[in-house]
């Protein structure tokens, strides 16, 4: 019996075990491979590089710029996407007339693909038929959003507008799962609303920021698609992020070598998060 | 008993999950790109061809059916167009060339990346007559002296201008005056208006302080030109015509990158006179193809270097209504050279079915094939066919006209797309005042240097 039951543990963990040894194991496993070896696109495997895609890579001085603007465009992404998603949290967390269709048009954002998100930018900024700029042509506003120095906080905008709706998805749940005796509780003592959120219900949320911090940052960490429709990357290399880099190495300038090395060097630096979340989140 | 069912059962289920997963849809081939090449069914030979989905495979796929339906019959030969995803071909073509796959027996390619994709494809030189073609779109697919794909699609730049403002500037005394007098304040020296047809660059910059309110309240653009900035290769290409056009190029004869030349230089500091100066939208710093388009189609630009496939749209008065039949054509200024590139069809080295597939490709090249082309909407670079539909299609015979005349080719090396990537990188801040022209110029020097070197 014990035997039977020990058997039908690996039959029923069989699909997840395949599935994490195809889609996980398998990739990461020939991107090491492939990072070891000289591969460029359309020549295929041609030798044994030891670690020289790995020093070629840790010596240019673009990947350490695309890491760089990647760091900074995740860190400030997530913190002010946790702020605006907790305090949208808070609003939604009280009853007030018309909540429903307002969460419904606050969840809008997170819907769209986040390339189609570029575009529809790209059309609505654009100077000669875009709405944004009519509207502030109308009112005497002439303001370049992609000039080289406003390009950067206009890319965390976009990802403050399409993103803050997920934090607040989360903390939201989170709050609904807190006692409404705490906030009654904090009142009767005299405690404002304000030191009742921060010293009371923050603390008991705290995990809950973690789960969202932790998922946007990695995602922030990757983002590809709405900056890589926008600017490419640009002007110059100002907006390059670490993903649009792989992209280019690997796909561009056909270097998979190159690219996997750097694949490689970016998943051991998030890796080297993880157990900073997971000790957080196992308190 | 139990125990047995349940083992049964969740033995079943993981079965159906993996089998599941390892289904192929057979019914996605064309699609997906899992053609059948070179299977042969009752004396027929399957010839599967990538192409690029949109407008280029809607006219190919017109020369596939009536092949065929007509010569293929008697060659014994059946084309399948393979349509991978319009931005996703060359990365699955190159998953494929790299496991060297014989899935499929002709490959899609284009000039800027023909150099990633020669070891995977068989030289065409002896096997197929490449005359009838423009030279300059033949030699944009050689690469070492070998031809390594036929062209089916030809792509160069022209100065559009509006026709109604430059003749007002011609013979309007007020403008003329007012032209000098910009000009004397923008390049300090007075200029007489000319024809586009013969500007240098010295006149391409003047016309654009003109036409822009910022020199010229009065103009009737907000400004002159519209230069396209984002960093990407094909604004590289547009660069190219400036540097071109200047008298330089990336390499000197013996193949070293020269891009700290003054020509490079000259073609940098038109870009940066122009941006600085306001001569074109702040926005161009993310410009490309639909930005320029918008910004001549609004009637906010005069005049810019755009791609030859504009034309057609900016004269459409159900497209552009502001400025339909208002559009005009001439060479890039200065010494008038014009960025060519082609896309083609070359043939997969690892083909199971080279003789049918090269059967195909023979009809290809013939003038009747490249008329069906043009007629469902490409641009072959035949300069009969392209003349012949002149009456439908005003701007197919200046295709042929200026791709002759004026058409060159960037370096086509296995580093050609590479470098274009390093140079939109490593210029485009500069086009746009972050970065000082000559540092970008020597970093763009050692950065194509080093890749060479590689």
């Amino acid at each position: 019996m014990v035997y039977s039951e020990k058997a039908a543990k690996w039959v029923l963990s069989f699909p997840l075990l395949l599935f994490w040894v195809v889609m996980v194991v398998f990739p990461a496993g020939y991107a090491i491979y492939l990072s070891l070896h000289d591969v460029s696109m359309g020549q295929g495997m041609s030798s044994f590089s030891g670690f020289g895609n790995y020093l070629e890579i840790l010596g240019d001085a673009d990947f350490w710029h695309s890491i760089g603007f990647t760091l900074e465009f995740a860190l400030i992404t997530t913190v002010l996407e946790l702020v605006f998603g907790f305090l949208l949290a808070l609003l939604f967390n009280r009853s007030f007339p018309g909540k429903r269709p307002l969460l419904s048009m606050v969840l809008l954002p997170i819907m769209v693909a986040p390339s189609l998100m570029g575009i529809m930018f790209r059309l609505i900024l654009n100077e000669n038929n875009g709405v944004a700029t009519y509207f502030l042509s109308l009112l005497h506003i002439q303001i370049n959003l992609f000039d080289p120095d406003l390009v950067v906080p206009l890319m965390i905008v976009l990802d403050i507008m399409q993103w803050v709706p997920f934090t607040f998805l989360i903390i939201y749940s989170g709050l609904q799962g807190v006692d409404p005796g705490l906030f009654e509780a904090a009142s009767v003592d005299g405690a404002s609303y304000w030191r009742t959120v921060l010293q009371i219900i923050l603390p008991v949320i705290a995990p809950i920021f973690f789960i969202a911090a932790f998922l946007r940052g990695i995602d922030a960490f990757r983002t590809f698609d709405v900056i890589y429709v926008l600017t490419n990357g640009g002007p110059g290399n100002v907006t390059k992020t670490a993903s649009i880099y792989i992209y280019e190495a690997a796909f561009k300038s056909g270097q998979i070598g190159q690219a996997a090395s750097a694949s490689v060097i970016v998943a051991v630096f998030l890796l080297l998060l993880i157990p900073f979340f997971v000790k957080r989140l196992s308190k | 008993m139990k125990g047995l069912l349940t083992r049964c059962v969740t033995l079943a289920l993981s079965l159906t999950v993996v089998l599941a997963g390892c289904g192929s849809n057979q019914d996605s081939s064309t699609d997906a790109g899992g053609a059948s090449g070179g299977s042969e069914q009752s004396g027929t030979s399957k010839v599967s061809m990538v192409y690029w989905p949109g407008p280029e495979s809607d006219a190919m796929q017109k020369v596939v059916d009536a092949y065929n339906s007509g010569q293929g019959k008697t060659d014994g030969v059946n084309v399948e167009m393979v349509l991978l995803s319009r931005d996703g071909t060359y990365e699955k073509e190159a998953a494929m060339m790299s496991s060297k796959s014989d899935e499929v027996d002709m490959y899609f390619t284009a000039s800027y990346i023909i150099g990633q994709h020669a070891p995977s494809l068989d030289a065409l030189d002896g096997k197929l007559n490449t005359d009838g073609y423009l030279k300059s779109s033949v030699d944009s697919l050689r690469m070492n002296n070998e031809t390594l794909a036929i062209p089916m699609d030809v792509s160069n730049h022209f100065l559009l201008y509006r026709q109604d403002l430059i003749d007002q500037l011609l013979s309007d005394s007020a403008w003329k005056s007012k032209y000098g007098e910009v000009s004397q304040k923008v390049l300090g020296q007075t200029l007489e208006p000319k024809d586009p047809k013969d500007w240098t660059w010295d006149d391409f910059i003047a016309a654009a302080a003109f036409f822009s309110q910022e020199y010229n309240p009065d103009s009737p653009t907000k400004y002159g030109t519209a230069l396209q900035m984002k960093n990407l290769i094909f604004n590289v290409m547009i660069w190219d015509d400036f540097l071109w056009s200047s008298g330089g190029s990336w390499l000197d004869e013996s193949g070293k990158p020269q891009l700290n030349s003054d020509a490079a230089k000259k073609a940098m500091g038109i870009y940066s006179t122009i941006y600085n100066g306001k001569m074109t939208s702040p926005n161009s710093t993310v410009a490309e193809y639909p930005e320029t388009q918008a910004a001549l189609q609004s009637g906010n630009a005069a005049f810019a270097v755009q791609w030859g496939a504009a034309y057609d749209e900016l004269n459409d008065p159900a497209r552009s209504p502001n400025i339909a039949g208002k559009i005009a054509v001439a060479p890039i200024p200065g010494e008038h050279k014009t960025h060519v590139h082609a896309l083609g069809v070359g043939l997969n080295k690892y083909a199971k079915n080279k003789e049918a597939a090269l059967k195909w490709m023979n009809y290809l090249t013939t003038k009747d094939a490249m008329q069906i082309y043009a007629d469902g909407g490409g641009i072959p670079p035949i300069a009969e066919v392209l003349n012949g539909l002149g009456e439908k299609k005003p701007v197919l015979p200046l295709i042929a006209e200026h791709v002759d005349k004026y058409g060159y080719s960037t370096p086509i090396i296995a580093e050609t797309q590479p470098i274009m990537l390093k140079l939109a990188e490593d210029l485009s801040g500069a086009w746009a005042g972050k970065d000082d022209i000559g540092k970008a110029l020597e970093k763009a020097q050692t950065d194509v240097t080093e890749t060479l070197s590689k």
